[in-house]
């Protein structure tokens, strides 16, 4: 369970504190309950999952997580150009478990990025989509209660957006999913309830094809 | 029944639910640590074409052109000891506190990325940066002095634990210089441009390549504020214990400032933990 309560955000700049992104933003994400957020660009949807996901802090109010949640899937964070994707990946694992588990998690997440040798290339070499194939396979190489994905798939060609569909198929039965995406589909397939941003607010939406409608209809106007 | 469970500021178990985690805080810290330091190391030794080789060439260099000026105005000794010796000694201990301090001081800015990991704590990754430095810096040491003594030149240090205290002094005054400084130019990046100003003439204040013990009071006095000259000075007289040192030297001086540093710079990180992380 998430229980997000009444948080403010905004980005410090050059000139100071900048304008409100987020403005009092409650819900309670309960468990295994997989949410889409949607809204227009620019409105604070990778904010506040950076704030789910402990990335970062809020200016004001809090996030209780009562859960074990992801980082953010898709992130270029942590990948070092320099090292190898095998070397990235052992770095992760270091961080997250023991010392034991990373045999099988290296070869999970080979298995599952299917980038062949290039996994002991530096990752500087490596095209976007097949740094968010590695960086997916690193999310779903351990458990979580709840799985955070902004825009994860989008640089993906077809057979890993179907490889990922399968994934998170398969995680809905015993975890979490808080996902960004500005295709319906994505989110109709794998999301029951909705978040729509606007104007630093956030309203909860029991079904995604509500949100997905009020988001629609903010937009006619 | 799920268990409550509940998550510090950086997002890890406390100590309470550990048994739900599996993971006590200590041994996170100690996985981060480790992982941390392979990553860096082979960042800092294989990131480009033979990087480990100009690790070590560096200093090697800086030493042979200093010697080269020395030879040419015939000086054959300083202070008592071999012109080489004293250079070099110098040189490495300068260099063990400038570059811990610069790599720690950079640690924030370099590893900004793995903050996306919650287990990372931004004070990782500078003591990682400081303590891999220091193994570096005993290779290029070693490389040094074994170099040194091919040459025909006597490098084994009369008093060992002497020289082990100056250097370890040293590498404590950069690791709390990095520390400090780390902070304080994330939270006012302009301070890193002051900062890079004051810095520039440290090698020479410090007595690397002008003996302060030649330097007239009262500014003999003044230069001896430096807690680097202390630590080169104590390093010397270490290696040969007829070496005229600067009167003044005070080894507990170098690790009264030492201490007193890292102190106030884990403070400044256990104050700014959230401001750290925060964009």
């Amino acid at each position: 369970m998430i229980i997000v309560k009444d948080v403010h955000k905004r980005y410090q700049t050059d000139h100071g504190p900048g304008k409100w992104v987020l403005q009092g933003v409650s819900f309670t994400i309960p468990q295994k309950l997989s949410v889409g957020i949607v809204g227009a660009n620019g409105v604070g949807k990778s904010t506040l999952l950076r704030i789910v996901g402990g990335v970062d802090q809020p200016n004001k109010g809090q996030v209780e997580r009562h859960c074990r949640v992801s980082w953010p899937m898709g992130f270029g964070g942590g990948l070092q150009g320099s090292l190898t994707g095998r070397q990235n990946a052992k770095f992760v694992c270091r961080v997250h478990g023991p010392e034991q588990d990373i045999p099988d998690r290296l070869a999970f997440i080979q298995d599952f990025a299917e980038i062949g040798d290039a996994f002991d290339e530096p990752v500087k070499t490596y095209s976007s989509g097949m740094k968010s194939r590695l960086q997916f396979g690193l999310s779903l190489a351990f458990d979580f209660d709840v799985y955070i994905s902004d825009e994860v798939t989008s640089a993906g060609d077809a057979s890993f957006r179907a490889k990922a569909a399968a994934a998170f198929k398969k995680l809905a039965d015993h975890a979490g999913l808080i996902m960004v995406s500005h295709s319906d589909g994505t989110l109709k397939q794998f999301c029951q309830a909705g978040i729509w941003i606007q104007n630093g607010q956030a309203h909860w939406f029991d079904q995604i094809d509500d949100a997905l409608k009020a988001y629609k209809d903010s937009i006619k106007k | 029944m799920s268990i409550q469970t509940k998550l510090d500021a950086a997002g890890q178990p406390t100590a309470d639910n550990s048994a739900r985690f599996g993971r006590p805080s200590l041994l996170i810290t100690l996985s981060v640590w480790r992982a941390l330091f392979l990553r860096e190391a082979l960042a800092r030794l294989f990131s480009g074409r033979a990087t480990w080789f100009w690790l070590v060439a560096e200093p090697v260099f800086s030493v042979a052109i200093m010697l080269f000026i020395f030879t040419v105005i015939r000086v054959r000794t300083v202070g008592g000891i071999d012109t080489m010796l004293w250079l070099m000694v110098g040189m490495l201990g300068f260099f063990m506190f400038r570059r811990t301090g610069t790599q720690a001081q950079n640690a924030i800015s370099a590893n900004r990325t793995l903050f996306t990991y919650r287990q990372v704590l931004p004070v990782d990754t500078a003591l990682v940066r400081a303590a891999l430095e220091a193994l570096l810096m005993v290779a290029v040491a070693g490389v040094l002095l074994a170099g040194a003594a091919l040459l025909g030149h006597s490098v084994v240090p009369a008093n060992p634990l002497a020289v082990l205290e100056a250097f370890l002094g040293l590498w404590l005054a950069g690791l709390g210089f990095g520390l400090v400084t780390s902070v304080v130019i994330e939270l006012v990046p302009e301070l890193g441009k002051v900062l890079k100003l004051v810095m520039a003439p440290l090698m020479i204040v410090s007595g690397v390549m002008i003996p302060i013990s030649a330097v007239p009071q009262p500014y003999q006095g003044w230069l001896m504020l430096n807690p680097v000259a202390h630590g080169l000075e104590a390093a010397r007289l270490g290696f040969a214990p007829y070496y005229h040192a600067v009167p003044e030297l005070s080894v507990a001086y170098l690790y009264a400032f030492a201490l007193v540093c890292i102190f106030f710079g884990l403070a400044l990180y256990r104050r700014f933990a959230t401001k750290l992380v925060t964009q």
